[in-house]
């Protein structure tokens, strides 16, 4: 039975609601006064106050669940598809996820695949991964040439993004690469079960310090690598920690932490993320923005939206401009460009960063301004991003690039940017551009070595050396360390004994005594230790570990030199785990060097 | 309790709760021996309100009022305090707003608002400027509840929703009353606390938690009077089935935790007012991982009849229309979702899926549906849309405990 609670017995709802819509002055459905059982000459505030309380009287006594009310059944079931897609062709056109007319995961040609590994945005590389293990496992119509090709593919990938799904896949490769991904595999099992442990504790107080926060970093970036593999205790730690209810991590390492989990794709994250999104600002929203637009979840996009319509300050705009054009919304797209036309130095790397997400042929031109930066990292960027783009205009650019520089860290991130772009044109169906790398390749001569040694000196050399490594085994460093200089001095020009010297310091951890000898080593003979896999990683963890060490002590801007020499190397054959925090800490640190990018090349 | 005690005490408090180097104080613990026998006692100012509550659960006791007599003898000493330092907490004044100037703002905002009309309530500058004029009446920072009903007016007037804003409207129409009324009775003073705090000088009527066991299942930002500008977590009481929110400002600090977590609670307070009644705890264990029986705990207390969960939550809103915002646990008997998220009970009763706000979690938990999960239990802030009642959801679990936050 309902009560009505004005002086009439039954006022119109269809009116009521009308006066609040449209305001007591509004008298399209009658006198509001009258209506509500007013005096004529009633004042506005007592007909404002009858208003209301009979519309919340008549509205919570109509409450029910008797019945459903048509618009609180209408649902948003589906996502809304993202507006008008960019890119018409068939990598535009093609879907990550199974919904559109083209999907990655029906597709049966391995060539087709590995194409859309090498070219594809995040998503679509990612369904192409797992588009691939399905058709190892399957082997059935597969070419054994293809085979072979999908194997190495996925042996040799770097791709950072991508980091859990080529652990899963290459664990179940035949072989030596199969057995190295196992091993690896237990190693993140060991240290995922220790953090559980630590997470425990932490939350016990037993524990001072925040145990994710304190893993070195490449640790920390191989933990964080396979997220939707952690317990569920360590990802709400994790929450925990990005929504600042930790208690005791500071938000300068919130930000590291969001920084880490940049290629996350876990869904648990979601909700924490959305969080930050919501009500933090800077920096920290930034980073979480970045992470949340790689995750592919409905509740991402509205979040990031929401944000963008409010946010005005340009960092936050850029990343969340960026992490929008990963869901397919470009509607950043005329900020990101306008930034980049301004040239605001504290913008250009973000900016292009979003460029890649939010980026088409349009843009190329305006991106290739940046291939000649002066600073290093903006240059590596700015290829990354005409990579992503894949405007086969930008070929001769680039391969002009990579005749003058001598950055090594330009040169491989060129020769990536090529490929991609090679493998995108092979998609859309354009003539394949053929990349004669011998002609390209216009690199620099390996530097000259000395006068051809003498015999005796060889013989000497050769002599000091293993015994260097005799010592080493009997675990007398500074005897062995001794001897390799010796073999050094005797061969001017010989890398071999300060390679040993620098392995030696860098298998004790004194990641300070190693940099030198690598750095001798470097620049005799560089791209020795960069195509080696052993040397690359242990030359490239000394220079992190040794910012670690001097970050700790507080001097950032020598730990931000060592990073910025570090990465101007070809560190393609370093683990990805180790390149990922060593990108992290050089964004974390602040600005790249411009100093002293040569000192490693 | 002495009131002029408390007064001296709150003083000192907002004066310790100075900007310095060393930090803010936002709580003091002291350990109180009286006839030789020792209690902790605590004592912070929270929202302006003086708390203090000793570990036997007395918070006028002697232990309290020993603390009081000691905190109010440093404040007597003036030379204790740094010259030129602003209180944070003294910021806020404790002295009650000129209360019948708060009641005329409220009035303006109501006459603006419904002058203009919702539709064009958002373009209006005599609505911006009636809204302005509430917050500078008002003590600052602005009280939880106040600043509640600023969030909550601005989000409906935006998505026009003339019903919901109707009722947020009444509900500051009610305050303005109490506020006005000369004799103040029961009913108006509680209305008074649950907006803008309890006056200085006055002890309102907490009730003490000792020793449960609770589980966060959710939380959320919610809009006052800047946009997420409270986080707000529900707790869930494993013995009572109580459910509570524990609020935190942006920028303050509330009991640490991921959610979810089952937290012990050792010692906690529960404020009288509207659904669900506030918590602060005060002593407590964090566990980061829910035990499977805590699980199936919330399954068994979870509501399962809608009938009486819609007239618990009308209940609510007609006692605070504005301030109410009950949550719930449900456990439906079947869920309809091919055409429409439909939670049924045993007796026909339907439940529908609120889908203004908060779209994504909407979004996620229909792909979730739709790929086959079947939710035990479903947890979420109730609302209502066309006359039903609604659920906005939060998170949910599976009959093998597997929970999901949305």
């Amino acid at each position: 039975m309902k009560k009505r609670v004005t002086n009439r017995t039954e006022p119109n709802w269809t009116a009521l609601e009308h006066f609040l819509r449209e305001g007591i002055a509004s008298t399209e459905y009658g006198d509001p006064r009258e209506e509500l059982g007013r005096a004529p000459d009633a004042e506005d505030r007592e007909v404002a106050r009858e208003l209301v309380r009979a519309a919340a009287t008549f509205d919570i006594e109509e409450i029910g669940t008797e019945s459903l009310h048509p618009e609180a059944v209408r649902h948003p079931s589906v996502r809304p598809l993202p507006e008008g897609a960019a890119d018409p062709s068939f990598l535009g056109r093609l879907s990550a996820t199974g919904t559109g007319d083209m999907s990655v995961d029906q597709i049966d040609d391995v060539p087709t695949i590995l194409a859309v590994l090498r070219a594809g945005s995040r998503k679509q590389r990612r369904a192409a991964l797992e588009r691939l293990g399905e058709r190892l496992r399957e082997r059935r119509g597969v070419p054994n040439e293809a085979l072979r090709a999908a194997t190495q593919t996925i042996t040799e990938l770097r791709d950072v993004e991508l980091g859990h799904e080529l652990a899963r896949l290459r664990a179940e490769l035949p072989g030596a690469p199969g057995r190295k991904a196992r091993s690896e595999d237990e190693r993140w099992k060991r240290l995922a079960a220790e953090t559980k442990e630590a997470v425990r504790s932490f939350w016990d107080g037993l524990l001072d310090v925040e145990p994710i926060h304190v893993l070195p970093g490449d640790q920390r970036a191989l933990l964080l690598m396979r997220t939707p593999e952690l317990p569920a205790m360590v990802l709400h730690h994790i929450n925990a920690i990005i929504e600042g209810s930790d208690g005791c991590v500071p938000r300068e390492s919130r930000v590291g932490l969001l920084a880490s989990l940049r290629y996350a794709t876990d869904r648990r994250l979601v909700p924490a993320l959305v969080a930050v999104i919501e009500s933090a600002r800077g920096e920290l929203l930034a980073e979480a923005a970045r992470v949340l637009g790689g995750i592919d979840d409905p509740r991402a996009h509205p979040a990031l939206v929401e944000r963008f319509e409010r946010s005005i300050v340009s960092e936050e705009r850029v990343a969340l401009a960026g992490a929008l054009g990963l869901h397919g919304d470009c509607r950043g797209l005329p900020e990101v460009r306008s930034l980049l036309q301004q040239e605001q130095p504290s913008s250009i790397l973000h900016a292009l960063e979003a460029m890649e997400s939010l980026g088409s042929s349009e843009n190329s031109e305006l991106v290739v301004r940046f291939l000649d930066h002066s600073d290093i990292g903006i240059a590596v960027q700015a290829v990354r991003t005409l990579a992503r783009i894949s405007d086969g205009r930008v070929l001769d650019e680039l391969g002009e690039r990579y005749n003058t520089t001598s950055v090594p860290a330009l040169r491989a991130a060129i020769e990536d940017a090529l490929s991609a772009i090679a493998a995108r044109m092979e998609l859309r169906g354009e003539e394949v551009a053929e990349i004669d790398w011998s002609e390209v390749g216009n690199k620099p001569a390996p530097r000259k070595k000395g006068a051809r040694d003498s015999l005796p000196a060889i013989v000497l050399g050769w002599r000091d050396y293993f015994m260097g490594r005799l010592w080493l085994l009997l675990g007398r460093i500074n005897w062995a360390v001794a001897r390799f200089e010796s073999a050094a001095r005797r061969r001017a020009g010989w890398v071999v004994p300060l390679i040993g010297i620098g392995m030696a310091f860098a298998r004790g951890e004194q990641y300070a005594l190693a940099l030198p000898a690598f750095r001798r080593a470097i620049e005799l003979d560089r791209p020795r230790i960069e195509r080696n896999p052993i040397l690359v990683r242990a030359m490239a963890k000394s220079f992190l570990h040794r910012a670690e060490q001097v970050e700790r002590e507080g001097r950032d801007d020598i730990a931000r030199g060592l990073v910025g020499e570090v990465l101007t190397l070809d560190l393609r054959r370093a683990p990805g785990t180790v390149r990922f925090e060593l990108k992290r800490k050089h964004d974390v640190l602040g600005k790249p060097e411009h100093d002293d990018v040569h000192s490693a090349a | 309790m002495s009131t002029r005690l408390r007064d001296a005490a709150i003083r000192h408090l907002r004066a310790q709760g100075a900007v310095s180097p060393e930090g803010l104080v936002h709580r003091l613990t002291m350990d109180i021996e009286v006839d030789g026998r020792v209690e902790m006692v605590t004592l912070s100012l929270r929202d302006g309100e003086l708390q203090c509550v000793s570990s036997d659960g007395q918070n006028d006791g002697r232990h309290v009022i020993c603390a009081l007599e000691w905190v109010a003898g440093l404040e007597q000493r003036a030379d204790s305090l740094q010259p030129g330092v602003e209180a944070v907490i003294g910021r806020r004044s404790l002295e009650p707003p000129q209360q019948s100037e708060l009641a005329d703002a409220l009035d303006e905002l109501l006459i603006a608002v419904t002058r203009v009309g919702i539709d064009k309530a958002r373009y209006a500058p005599s609505v911006d400027a009636a809204l302005e004029g509430v917050v500078e009446v008002a003590a600052e920072p602005t009280p939880p509840g106040l600043g509640r009903f600023i969030g909550r007016l601005r989000q409906e007037v935006l998505s026009g929703q003339p019903r919901r804003a109707a009722r947020i409207l009444e509900g500051a129409a009610r305050l303005a009353d109490a506020l006005r009324v000369e004799s103040r009775t029961e009913a108006s003073e509680e209305r008074i606390r649950a907006w803008l705090g309890a006056r200085p000088g006055s002890v309102p009527e907490l009730e003490l938690l000792y020793d449960r066991t609770m589980v966060e299942v959710a939380r959320e930002w919610l809009a006052g009077t800047t946009r997420a500008s409270v986080e707000r977590r529900y707790l869930i009481d494993l013995t009572a089935g109580a459910i509570y929110r524990e609020d935190r400002p942006s920028q303050a600090t509330a009991s640490l935790g991921p959610c979810p977590r089952q937290i012990h609670v050792g010692l906690a307070e529960v404020e009288p007012g509207p659904a669900p009644q506030r918590i602060r705890v005060l002593q407590y264990e964090v566990r980061p991982e829910v035990s499977a029986e805590s699980w199936e705990r919330l399954h068994q207390i979870a509501r399962r009849s809608f009938a009486q969960l819609t007239e618990t939550y009308r209940r609510a809103v007609q006692i605070y229309p504005t301030l109410a915002e009950p949550f719930a646990l449900i456990a439906p008997y079947r869920i309809e979702h091919d055409d429409g998220f439909i939670a049924i009970d045993s007796e026909g009763h339907r439940l529908a899926l609120e889908r203004t706000e908060r779209r994504g979690s909407v979004l996620a938990f229909y792909e979730l549906l739709n790929e086959g999960i079947e939710p035990t239990w479903l947890a979420g802030r109730l609302t209502d849309a066309g006359s039903t009642l609604c659920i906005s959801p939060f998170a949910f679990a599976t009959r093998n405990h597997d929970y999901t936050r949305l």
